[in-house]
Order: C-alpha cells, then structure tokens, then sequence
C-alpha cells in the first residue's frame, strides 16, 4: 500500500535484537576462560534462584554478565547521543566524542572521583550528575561557540568541538597530576574501558538511559521534522528551541550515562547511526531504535575483541571503536568532499 | 461586504523586522478568504520580510497582526501550523527521505502527540500530491529530485496542513512554464474552492497581474494599498519602483495586465549627446529610438498614430511625441507639431519607414529642417517605400540637397549623428 525501498522496521528490530542477543551469549561464553553456553545458562539460573555455584559462576554472573550488558547499555547509549546530534545539527559528522561532549562529561565525572576519593558511596550518585553537568555545560559552549547571528555553522561546530576538547583535556591532566595517587585509573578510563563493569554501574546507567531514551523515542516525528531545518520545522508547528533544548538535554544525559561507566569512547556514536542510515534510511521513527540496538552490538563486539585479540592483556575498548572509527570518520570526509 | 470574520490576515500599521531593526514599517494590509493578492517589488524591499511576520520568522516590532481573528504573537507554533501553510522560496530536501514522508510532514500539526497517521490523514496527503502533480514522485529520495519537484512538493506539504491562509513566496521562481501555470491555476483554484486566503509574492509581474485579484506593491519598506492588476502595475508605478521604464498594456489572450520592460533607469548613460527628432511609425524606429535614449540623447518623435508601436514605446521611454488618432493622416496640426519638434532638435533622423498620403508631412518636415540647416540623417533608401506617386522621393532628393546624410542603417545613423555633435554646427 505504501511501498518502500527499505526492508520493514519490524523486521530489522527483530534481526537486530537476535543479534545482540547473540553478541551477548558470545561476550559471555568467550575470554581468557571459555565457558560453555549451557554452563551460562545454568550459572544465571542458580544466580536467580539465589543458590551459590563454584568459580565459573561468579565469573559468568558477576564479571561477564555485567561487562556485556553495560557494555550494550553505553553501546546503545553513544549511538543514540550520536544519532540525536545528526538531526538537531543536520551534521553527519556530529557525535559526541567529536562535539567535546564526551570530554565535558569526562571532566565533569572526573572532578566527582577526585573529590570523593575514598568515599566510594557517594561517588556512584555524584558521578553521573556530574558527568551530566560536564556534559551539558560543554554542549552549550561549543553550540554558543559556533553560532553567529543565530546561525549554526556546521564547521564551526566541530572545530569548536575540538577545541573545547584539547582545553578539557589539558584541564583533565591537571587534574591527573594534582590526583596522583589516582592517575592511573583515571588514566585507564579516560581511554574508555569496560573492565571495571559490575552490577552496580549497571545500576547507575539504566536510569540514566531510559531518562535520556524517553523523549527521543516519543518524538521521532518531531526528529524528522528537524530534517527539514529550523525554519521549515516551525512552519509545520514544531516548538523548535524547546524541543531543542529537550533533545541537547536527553543526548547529553545519554553521554553522560556512557561517559560515567566507560570513560571515553570515541566513534561508537558517529559511525553507527551512519551505517544505519545507509540501510533504513534517514526516517528516525526506523533509525532511532535500530540504531540504539546496533550500537549495542557494535559495543558488545568491540569489547569483546579489547578482551580477546592480545589476551590476557586487555585493552581499552576506546582504542578498538577508534581503530575503526579514525578511517571511517576520514572516509565520510573525503566522500563528502567528492559528492 | 465581507464580515470581519472572513478577514484571515490583518497587517495595522505593521513595522516587522529583525533584531529590532524595521525592514518594513506601517504596513497595513488585508487578506480575505478566497482571494489572492500578489506583493511585487524590487529585491530587498520587505516583501518576504512580511510573509514571515506572518510565520513568527521576523520580529513583529509595532503594530497589531491578526491571523484568523488571533493576535499572531499569542498563537503557538502548533496553532500556527493549523491556520497557515508556507512554501518558502528555497526549498530544502529531507536527505533521502521519500516524498510521500516529506508531505506527510504536513500532517504533524494535525495529529495527536505520539499519534501515527490514520485514513484522514492519508487521503488529506493523497490528495495533495495528486493536486500538485507530485503522486508519481511519491516513493523517491526527495535529495535526488529537483528544484522544481521539491517546489511542488512543498505546496503539496502546505495543503497537507489544511491552512485557511497560503504563504507563497515566489512560488513558481524553480518551475517551468507548464509547471508554473499549473501550480499557480491550482492556487487560484484553492481560493475558490476552499476559501483559502493566499498571499504570494512574485517576481515576475505579468503572473502577479495574471493570477492576483488584488497587487500590493512594496518598495524601500513601505507597502502600498492592495489594489486590482490595472491600477497597481501601471508604468509611472514601474519607473518609481523599480527604475524601470517599460510597456504596460493588456495582454490580448488573457486579457491581464502585461508589462515589457524596455530600459532601465540606471542603464541611461549620464552625458548628455544633444537633441533629436526621430521620424518612423510602424515600429520601425522603436530599436533606434530606445538606443539613442539610452546612450543619452534628449529624444523626441515625429508624428505617431497613437497604437503604434513606435508611439507605446515613445510614451513608455517618456519620449516627446506628435500624436495622431489611430489609423489617422497627418492634418495640418500634426505637420504643425512635428514641425516645431524640428526646430526644438539639435537634429533629426528619418527612419526607414514606408512613406504615404497620410506620412508624407513628416518627410516634408525632415526637408525642411534640412533646409533650415540643421543635421538630418536620412536611414536607407527612398527605392520601394513611396507610395506617394513621387512625393516623397522628391522629398527626399530636396533633403539630400540640401545637405542631408544618407546612413546604411541604425548603427550608421547613430555614427552620423555622433560626428554631428562631436564636429558642432554645420
């Protein structure tokens, strides 16, 4: 009745999410210690029943179990932040590693381990808020930065978000060097990492995921209204700086969730919601979920190949995203650039 | 008498503009249901300026606008949308989103919040791109089609929205001719029909004639009074607008208001070359009568039947004339009048017109003012334009002796003429 060149959105969802499921049960059952998917299943199920198993189990239930889903949490996280950015920008290069936001709520999460050291309690509810703040903050900078008579430059904004960047990171080195006995974890996780996942961070990312997930997937007409420019969205009756303000507030809160658990991950936001793009197309009431699910999986993977290819060496899974994101980020220029 | 209630746009001493700066001020204007008025007038000189006071895209910064009855400040952009649909001059595609999408974005002010579209919805969109001649676009990427095609889907957008008024800012500049007269005979239909009020601004003046009922012309921030085709588009309105010196007659096939420019303002050299009076009729002096005002002479024309194309062209340059009815000889007044232009001009020219009983004086004229030592420069030859039985070629002969030029053609004339003023009096 309404015929499209791209395949159904149910089915992509449902392709997706068996993906991810997948992804999962392999970031589980594979490491430094196979474990045998079965022995997953029993490990999870004497986990639920609240019965105690032997070593397997605690590695299944309490380090892998947590790593993949906060893994997929922060996946689905920065490509959602991403994908948010592309619309209310029009800028296909925006995410938020490349706008300085990751950097902002790097600092801002931060500025709260310092000033919690030792007092582990209050860290996990400062953490994020400041991690937000960062987030926000920086947002609005680098957006004040790169307008000009109300205009938003699309160049400006990423040079401004680069150099907002480079200022946090100088700022954050110092902050390294005052916090010394903490520098070499604050160094690890600036390179985003996963390795110290637990229930806990799991804990303190769902809420901040489903705050930040909400109005964006309530809103997804209103995204595509976004497609046709400010002006155009106003004429059609959208509300354009409320709604854009919404919109910075939720893709920050998503940054923040991401940043606050696994420290800076590049590339994750700018190349999936890309290649999702080139598949269903630049609706968001399609690009929105499948994007979040994507960017799970690209996560889930990725961590699973920091975990793996130099075992048991681990690194940080913001080295793998970059690895594969720097020339990807290079090839959407010079494609930009031929077109 | 229209009640107030069909008033849908109310402009009362409007100053609009952006960050606190008037483009246009003391603009009054209204737009009734079911008519079309056309805002013309040069670049820059506000008419899209109040179009999107209208949106909320400029600053309302005096004066009241009423959108439907609603104060415009008052109305939210939801509201807005419902009243008032917009095809702005630059269209922008939605990257690859299909085109039906892009018309179906029409619906977002009618739909409930988080609602998808239902049957209404669909048929309203159906409808639209049938109207505009877009269905057959409907699955492609809009950022593959063009300029024209994204014109007509965004007027298939606006109709979407249902709206009681149409903002068309140039509505047809990205259209071809087909496609123009299409579009702007669906929005006269669309006022008809459905009563929707439309306020369009246009560019080029013979559509603005053809399809507005009533035409405001706006020039340096001002606005003037919505009047019909005839009395706003006339060619005093023209030269004080736009500089422009042109034709306004009726188009014969439409019966609208028609306008042939003829030469700019600024394009009049600023020297002045000296006096002539150029001799024709049957447009066969319009070419170098435009040309010897625009490289500075201070023109004036023989006797001219009123219709001729030479005579509309004298009276649009503001060219000096003798007059004749239509179809008429030359009396005695007229051979009087031409008469006396020669003795006024510097020099005359004789263009290469057909000489007859009812010309012939004209001719005689040029002689004399040969005689009278002045300049005369004589286009063509005499050979196979006398259908006067001798008279003018004797005419003619009595010039040449008495010191008249023969030219090949215009471009010789204008030489002739030019050494005359350089080298002074004969």
């Amino acid at each position: 009745m309404n015929p499209r060149r791209h395949p159904p959105l149910a089915l992509v969802l449902a392709a997706l999410a068996a993906t991810l499921v997948a992804a999962m049960a392999a970031g589980v059952a594979l490491g430094a210690v196979p474990v045998a998917p079965a022995d997953t299943l029993t490990a999870i199920g004497r986990a639920l029943r609240g019965a105690s198993g032997g070593l397997a189990d605690t590695l299944v239930v309490s380090v892998r179990l947590p790593r993949v889903v906060l893994a997929a949490l922060v996946g689905a996280s920065l490509a959602g932040a991403g994908a948010l950015y592309q619309a209310l920008f029009k800028n296909p290069l925006a995410d938020p590693y490349i706008l300085g936001v990751s950097s902002g709520a790097g600092l801002g999460a931060m500025a709260a381990i310092v000033a919690t050291a030792g007092a582990t309690a209050l860290r996990f509810g400062l953490v994020p808020l400041a991690a937000f703040a960062g987030a926000a903050l920086t947002m609005l900078l680098v957006v004040r930065l790169a307008s000009h008579r109300g205009r938003l430059d699309p160049t400006s904004l990423l040079l401004a978000g680069v150099a907002i960047s480079y200022t946090l990171a100088a700022v954050t080195s110092f902050l390294m060097v005052v916090a010394r006995e903490q520098m070499a974890a604050i160094v690890y996780w600036m390179m985003g990492g996963l390795s110290g996942a637990s229930w806990p961070y799991v804990g303190m990312v769902v809420p901040m995921f489903l705050l930040g997930i909400a109005v964006p997937l309530l809103t997804t007409r209103e995204l595509n209204l976004m497609l046709l420019g400010d002006e155009r969205a106003g004429h059609l009756g959208l509300s354009v700086e409320r709604f854009k303000l919404l919109t910075l507030a939720s893709a920050s809160l998503l940054t923040a969730a991401a940043v606050s658990v696994a420290g800076l991950i590049g590339f994750v936001g700018l190349m999936v919601p890309h290649m999702v793009r080139l598949v269903l197309g630049p609706d968001h009431r399609r690009l929105l979920p499948a994007s979040l699910l994507a960017g799970a999986i690209v996560l889930v993977l990725a961590d699973l190949v920091a975990r793996t290819v130099i075992a048991p060496i681990e690194i940080p899974v913001g080295i793998v995203t970059a690895v594969f994101g720097g020339p990807f980020f290079v090839w959407l220029l010079v494609r930009g650039r031929t077109r | 008498m229209t009640s107030t209630r069909d008033i849908l746009l109310d402009y009362r001493d409007v100053a609009v503009g952006y960050a606190g700066n008037a483009v246009v001020a003391g603009a009054s204007l209204e737009l009734r249901a079911g008519e079309v008025v056309g805002l013309v007038g040069p670049n820059g000189a506000g008419k899209s300026t109040l179009l999107r006071a209208v949106t909320g895209d400029a600053e309302l910064l005096a004066g009241t606008l009423k959108i439907a009855g609603a104060d415009s400040h008052v109305l939210a952009p939801l509201e807005r949308a419902r009243l008032v649909g917009v095809v702005p001059q630059q269209v922008t595609a939605a990257f690859s989103l299909p085109a039906r999408d892009f018309v179906e974005m029409g619906r977002h002010a009618r739909l409930p919040r988080f609602a998808s579209l239902g049957k209404h919805d669909r048929n309203v969109v159906d409808e639209a791109l049938v109207l505009t001649d877009t269905a057959r676009l409907a699955d492609k990427p809009t950022d593959e089609l063009s300029g024209g095609d994204l014109q007509r889907l965004s007027l298939a957008q606006a109709l979407a929205q249902e709206p009681q008024v149409l903002l068309l800012d140039e509505p047809v500049s990205h259209l071809d001719l087909n496609h123009r007269l299409q579009i702007l005979d669906l929005v006269r239909l669309l006022a008809a029909d459905k009563g929707i009020g439309v306020l369009a601004v246009f560019h080029d003046l013979d559509l603005a004639a053809r399809y507005s009922d009533r035409i405001a012309v706006v020039a340096e921030g001002r606005i003037g009074a919505a009047e019909t085709p005839e009395r706003a588009i006339t060619a005093e309105s023209l030269r004080t607008v736009f500089g422009v010196r042109a034709v306004v007659g009726t188009d014969p096939v439409t019966g609208a208001v028609s306008v042939t420019p003829v030469l700019r303002d600024g394009a009049v050299a600023s020297h002045s070359r000296g006096s002539v009076l150029i001799i024709g009729g049957s447009g066969c002096a319009a070419p170098l009568m435009r040309r010897l005002v625009l490289s500075g002479w201070q023109a004036s024309a023989g006797a001219l039947n009123v219709g001729d194309a030479d005579q509309v062209l004298a009276e649009a340059l503001g060219v000096r004339y003798a007059s004749i009815p239509p179809f008429a000889p030359m009396d005695e007044d007229a051979a009087a009048a031409v008469a006396s232009l020669a003795t006024d001009a510097d020099a005359v020219v004789v263009c290469q017109v057909p000489f007859g009983h009812g010309n012939v004086a004209n001719l005689a004229a040029a002689a004399a003012a040969a005689r009278a030592g002045k300049h005369v420069v004589l286009v063509g030859d005499i050979e196979g334009r006398d259908f006067t039985g001798g008279v003018a070629e004797s005419l003619w002969r009595e010039a040449l002796d008495a010191g008249a030029v023969i030219a090949p053609d215009d471009d010789g004339a204008e030489a002739a003429l030019v050494s005359f003023s350089e080298g002074g009096k004969r």
